[in-house]
């Protein structure tokens, strides 16, 4: 049994299961609320409940006085759901966020394509159109497969009447077994979406980087697509990761884009070529092309992450250290089975990375 | 089409637009004439994101409706003789030390901030450390109410403030905030918005507050809440803080970490005497000073260090000297205490044997080896008569004032830590190298510090004629407030109120 809760202003949507508090989930489900001492004395995740039922738990009468919970105020650290909720956090929309509506679709399989010897290429012909933006996500729901699971869309919103996703296979990986293993061209799947808060900011002027790692390169492959055919002219830097030659897909389509437009370049790496490779570009890991590139130095820049957390976790240590902040930095992090469920102890430093 | 919602953050600014001044005939500078000294630079004070978002009237409405909640909570806990339902009166001592060492800070935070709430060119800095500063007033106040029951029934809380300019081991508190105080208004804010109030904020208050709650104190437990309830904003803003200014401009990072190193020292030093009342102090124990250090420190402060290490700041490389300290800091703090204790506004003890297993327990490392021997040394000499106290006075280090009770713990825990330098042709003494750098960093701020030994050796304290003097010079009852809790009237009343022979 679980609750629906519905974040506003942001519009984002989580599920908490019965007794788990809001904070739990959310944090869980990577979506930051403001939270500080976790155990309902310090008031620091106050929300407003605009519709539905909550137990407040643990909330100590002085951070959540009589008067608060009768004007519908909970603490995210201590209530746990009695109903699907809409509640709204003290956290910020995005300027750029369209809040385009979540939707039902449903899809049939048109290609089933290896990208790589690990990476296939999903392409779902939808029931009708999705307006989405660039670097969002859908959730689909496969046969055998316990609950749904997150992709991101890798074709740009111009194509509307189909999402194509980029699938790894992970090892022990229920899901991306099945796509890999029994998923069939014809076969019907649903789908929700648009999800997520990973998309290109546009009314942010400044030059804009791309660091991708593994299949993660299906966001910023959407998103560059988008700014080129809308004729931004920013520049626009692509560093890519991956193992070795035959790992890295869509080399020649961002060779040839490159070409295309000055203002946009292509920074392949490799962290273990292949002896016959023959590899003459960057060897390393992507976030030290990117170091490499910039000499170190991120300020004025914004910077958009995809990939598996230690890839992310890499990047956003050298984007500080090159004084690129978290204001200018956002990400979509790839959890998989393999990174497995363990809480991380983490400090209230940082809101979103 | 209907106007876009509001977010919080919007509908904050629309408040709270144009709160600030302009300077059109004046220099801005000279306004904040503060800003620039200590070197930071701020490019660009729109980038400071409002840590939390509070208007003054609904600051207010919160504020008045937890005070009524308190009072009318304290009215309950004095009708009902709330003193008579804590665990045992040695508890009651843990609290002395509340009132007489902690409860001043809040004092002495309430005007720090006030004076940062004043310095900071950016209106929303200023506004939020101005609130944390009505807080400070708030919590002293509530503190004081909260033990004016106990006032009445047991020794020692009366002359908490006549003290605080006076007696030896307050003045390590007081030296503490008079530093940060006399600090700029950014040295301020990471000395005690960050270092304190966020770092180290959880090993200070929850283990009074638990102490509170497992001793049966209602009073204090509830203050406790009351006042953790606005530490939400001072925490945020500890945050806040430290992030813009790492932010802002890269030649603020070593200034930042200078502080850092400094602040985390001098607050973990004043520590001590938390790991004493948590080992020593609570007839009931919530758990050792070590366990808190590891569960408050090494693992959330581990994590916060790892997130701050993108910015360049590093872990002050000492924090594996307070690791190897844990086995000992209550032990030598509760020791200096115990035989000291003619000279303290609380009483002391020898632990029972229970307690002694239970820090044989809790210390295998080194309560056996080193400090078991002693109290039962101290036992057999009570025993006999001879209760052991130190006539001497000891000697201070310039930095923190602590007695030199430190030893060498990561090579020989039984040598006492002295440390000394030359400054324009006079020695000067410190229990730690930490201690010693932070002098070397700004030795014109310590040199004339205001030293309890040196002062009673100069006559200064209530002039020439020993410790008599000293003792009315602080207005501390000898023989009631002080020196051993058993056969001190304290526990006379406690037994008559009991019932117990």
């Amino acid at each position: 049994m679980s609750y629906q809760v519905t974040i506003e202003p942001t519009g984002e949507v989580i599920e908490v299961e019965e007794g788990q508090t809001i904070l739990a989930a959310a944090l869980r489900q990577g979506v930051w609320l403001p939270f500080a001492c976790g155990h309902g004395t310090c008031a620091t995740c106050k929300c407003t409940l605009l519709d539905g039922y909550v137990e407040h738990g643990d909330a100590s009468p002085f951070a959540l006085m009589d008067m608060e919970r009768e004007e519908g105020k909970l603490l995210a650290c201590c209530a746990t759901p009695e109903s699907d909720l809409v509640i709204e956090a003290d956290i910020d929309v995005d300027p750029d966020f369209a809040g385009y509506l979540v939707e039902d679709y449903q899809a049939e399989v048109a290609a089933i394509e290896p990208l790589s010897p690990t990476i296939v290429e999903v392409r779902l012909k939808l029931d009708r159109s999705m307006q989405f933006q660039a670097g969002q996500y859908v959730n689909i729901a496969l046969p055998k497969v316990d609950g749904s699971r997150a992709f991101s869309i890798a074709n740009p919103p111009s194509i509307d009447d189909e999402v194509t996703l980029h699938v790894r296979l992970v090892p022990g990986g229920a899901a991306t077994s099945y796509i890999h293993n029994e998923l069939k061209v014809g076969d019907s799947v649903d789908l929700s979406g648009p999800y997520g808060q990973f998309f290109v900011r546009t009314s942010d002027d400044k030059d804009t980087l791309f660091i991708a790692g593994g299949s993660g390169l299906s966001s910023p492959e959407s998103m560059i697509l988008d700014m080129l055919e809308n004729g931004s002219t920013k520049q626009i830097y692509l560093f890519q990761g991956a193992r070795n030659v035959a790992e890295l897909y869509h080399r020649e389509k961002f060779e040839a884009l490159e070409q295309e437009h000055d203002n946009f370049h292509y920074i392949p790496a490799l962290n273990e070529p292949a002896a016959d490779d023959n590899w003459q570009g960057f060897t390393g890991f992507v976030h030290e092309a990117a170091e490499s590139h910039f000499e170190g130095k991120f300020a004025g820049h914004k910077a958009y992450l995809c990939g598996p957390p230690l890839m992310i976790d890499a990047a956003i240590t050298s984007l500080m250290r090159g004084r690129l902040f978290e204001d200018d930095i956002h990400m979509e992090k790839f959890l998989t089975a393999a990174d497995g469920s363990s809480e991380i102890t983490r400090s209230a430093l940082f809101k979103r990375i | 089409m209907s106007a876009k919602k509001l977010n919080l953050k919007d509908k904050y600014r629309l408040l709270t637009r144009d709160l600030d001044w302009d300077f059109s005939y004046e220099d801005r500078k000279d306004a904040f004439p503060f800003e620039e000294f200590e070197g930071i630079k701020i490019t660009d004070w729109d980038k400071w994101e409002d840590p939390f978002r509070l208007t003054m009237d609904a600051y207010w409405k919160y504020q008045a409706e937890k005070e009524k909640k308190l009072y009318a909570i304290y009215d309950a806990f004095s009708q009902n003789n709330g003193h008579l339902n804590v665990s045992d009166a040695r508890y009651v001592n843990a609290i002395k030390i509340f009132l007489t060492a902690v409860s001043p800070g809040e004092l002495a935070a309430h005007s720090g901030f006030a004076f940062t709430g004043r310095q900071m060119g950016g209106i929303g800095a200023r506004i939020a450390a101005q609130m944390q500063s009505i807080d400070e007033l708030r919590h002293i106040q509530t503190q004081i109410h909260a033990m004016s029951h106990y006032n009445k029934f047991f020794d020692g809380f009366d002359e908490f403030s006549h003290m605080h300019d006076r007696v030896w081991y307050i003045s390590v508190v007081k030296s503490f905030f008079d530093d940060a105080r006399s600090a700029g208004p950014f040295e301020f804010m990471v000395a005690i918005g960050f270092s304190f109030e966020y770092v180290l904020t959880n090993l200070l208050f929850v283990p009074f507050m638990s102490g509170a709650a497992y001793n049966g104190d209602m009073a204090t437990v509830t203050f406790g809440f009351s006042a953790q309830s606005d530490e939400a904003r001072h925490m945020t803003l500890g945050l806040e803080i430290i992030k813009f200014l790492l932010e802002q401009h890269e030649d603020n990072v070593p200034i930042v970490q200078k502080w850092i190193d400094k602040w985390l020292w001098r607050g973990y030093r004043i520590l001590t005497v938390v790991a004493m009342m948590m080992d020593y102090m609570l007839p009931q124990k919530v758990m050792s000073w070590k366990e808190a250090w590891e569960l408050y420190f090494e693992q959330a402060g581990g994590a916060l260090f790892k997130d701050l290490e993108r910015y360049g700041i590093k872990m002050p490389d000492y924090t594996d000297l307070i690791k190897a300290e844990k086995e000992h800091l209550s032990h030598q703090a509760w020791w200096t205490f115990y035989t000291n204790s003619q000279a303290t506004a609380f009483h002391t003890w020898i632990p029972s044997d229970e307690e002694l297993d239970w820090l044989s327990e809790k210390y295998p490392e080194s309560f056996d080896k080193y400090y078991r021997p002693r109290w039962e040394l101290a036992k057999e000499m009570a025993e006999k008569g001879e209760r052991y106290y130190n006539e001497g006075l000891p000697q201070l280090c310039q930095t923190c004032q602590i007695p030199m009770i430190y030893t060498d713990v990561q090579n020989d825990p039984r040598d006492i830590v002295y440390r000394s330098t030359k400054y324009q042709g006079e020695r000067f003494h410190f229990c730690s190298d930490q201690c010693q750098h932070i002098f070397e960093n700004e030795p014109e701020k310590y040199v004339h510090a205001w030293l309890p030994v040196h002062q009673i050796f100069q006559g200064n304290c209530g002039g020439p004629g020993g410790l008599e003097k000293v003792m009315d010079y602080y207005k501390l009852d000898v023989g009631k407030a002080n020196m051993d809790y058993v056969g001190s009237p304290d526990e006379e009343r406690w037994k008559n109120w009991k019932g117990v022979a």
